[in-house]
C-alpha cells in the first residue's frame, strides 16, 4: 500500500463522510453483470430495471477505491434496504459515511454506511458494510 | 409486479421460498471481476489470496449475496426491490468448485395497519452445508 492510501485510512475516524460520487451503469455494464450473476429475471430484461446489488456493488467499488483496501481486508456483514426501483437512465449519487471505526487488537473493524439517491433526490437504496481490517495496513 | 393482496394472504410462517443452486467456478468469478469492476487480487490471483492466508482465490461477497437477491426477487418479485431488505453476515468463502444452495423460509408475517412485513431467514450454503451467507431478509408491503 502506498502512503498516500495509508494516509487516508488512518482519516477514516466516525463521522468522516465521504465525497459525493456519481454512479452509472450503462446497458452494456447491466448486461455483462446480470451474466456474471447468471440473473435470468424478466424484470431486468422486460422492464430496464437495473439490479440493486449490481449498484450496490457499484458503490462500494467507489467507496473502497477512495480509501484504498489493503489485502487482507474481510467483508464481513452486508445491510441493504432497497427503497426504489432503479432504472436504465437514472442519475444516481452515492453519499458514505465511516459510521463506526474500532480497533480490537490487531484488528480494525470498519463500518460504512452509504445512500444512493436518484435524480429527483428519492434514496432508492441505503446500505451498511462492515470489514475487518489488519491494524498494520489501517493507519495505525 | 407487486404482490397482490391475495398473494400477500397465502403466506404463511414456515414457508420455504424456491430455492436456488449456483456453481462457482474461477471462470464465473473472473466475470463477476469485470462486471463489477473489482479486481481485487484476493480473487483472482491464487498466490496472492495463499499469501493473505487463504488456501486460494475466494468468490466475491457480493456475487453470492446477488444470488440470494435473486431468489428473494423471484420469490417477490417487484415487491422486494421497492421494499426489501437484507441483513447478513458472511460466514465463510466461497471458493471456486463449491456448489451453493441459496435457501429461504419465511419465519413470520406481521400485519400492522396499513403495511405487511414478511422476515424470512436465509441462507447460502455450500455443498458440505458450511454456511457462506446467513441472515435475515424483510419484505415490507403497503396495504393501505
Amino acid at each position: 500500500m502506498t502512503n498516500k492510501e495509508n494516509s487516508k485510512l488512518s482519516q477514516l475516524e466516525t463521522g468522516y463522510q465521504f465525497p459525493p460520487s456519481s454512479l452509472h451503469l450503462d446497458a452494456e455494464a447491466v448486461s455483462a453483470y446480470l451474466t456474471a450473476v447468471e440473473d435470468g429475471n424478466h424484470l431486468y430484461r422486460e422492464d430496464n430495471i437495473i439490479p440493486p446489488l449490481a449498484i450496490a456493488a457499484c458503490a462500494m467499488k467507489a467507496l473502497f477505491e477512495d480509501i484504498g483496501l489493503p489485502a487482507g481486508t474481510i467483508h464481513i456483514s452486508q445491510e441493504l434496504e432497497l427503497s426504489g426501483i432503479i432504472n436504465s437512465g437514472d442519475s444516481l449519487t452515492s453519499q458514505a459515511i465511516v459510521k463506526r471505526r474500532q480497533t480490537r487488537g490487531k484488528l480494525n473493524m470498519l463500518t460504512i454506511g452509504f445512500g444512493i439517491l436518484n435524480q429527483q433526490q428519492d434514496t432508492v437504496l441505503t446500505g451498511e458494510t462492515s470489514l475487518i481490517l489488519p491494524a498494520a495496513e489501517a493507519g495505525q | 409486479m407487486a404482490l397482490n393482496r391475495e398473494q400477500l394472504s397465502e403466506l404463511r410462517e414456515g414457508m420455504e421460498l424456491p430455492e436456488l443452486k449456483k456453481t462457482v467456478t474461477r471462470e464465473k468469478i473472473k466475470r463477476y471481476a469485470e462486471a463489477s469492476r473489482d479486481f481485487n487480487p484476493i480473487h483472482l490471483d491464487q498466490e496472492f489470496a495463499r499469501q493473505a492466508g487463504l488456501d486460494g482465490t475466494i468468490a466475491h461477497g457480493m456475487l453470492i449475496l446477488a444470488y440470494l437477491s435473486e431468489m428473494m426477487t423471484n420469490a417477490f418479485q417487484k415487491t422486494w426491490l421497492t421494499g426489501g431488505k437484507l441483513n447478513v453476515r458472511f460466514r465463510t468463502p466461497a471458493r471456486p468448485g463449491d456448489t451453493i444452495r441459496v435457501s429461504g423460509r419465511i419465519r413470520r408475517v406481521e400485519k400492522n395497519e396499513g403495511e405487511t412485513t414478511i422476515i424470512c431467514e436465509v441462507l447460502c450454503a455450500n455443498q458440505a452445508d458450511e454456511a457462506v451467507i446467513t441472515g435475515e431478509a424483510r419484505i415490507t408491503v403497503r396495504t393501505d
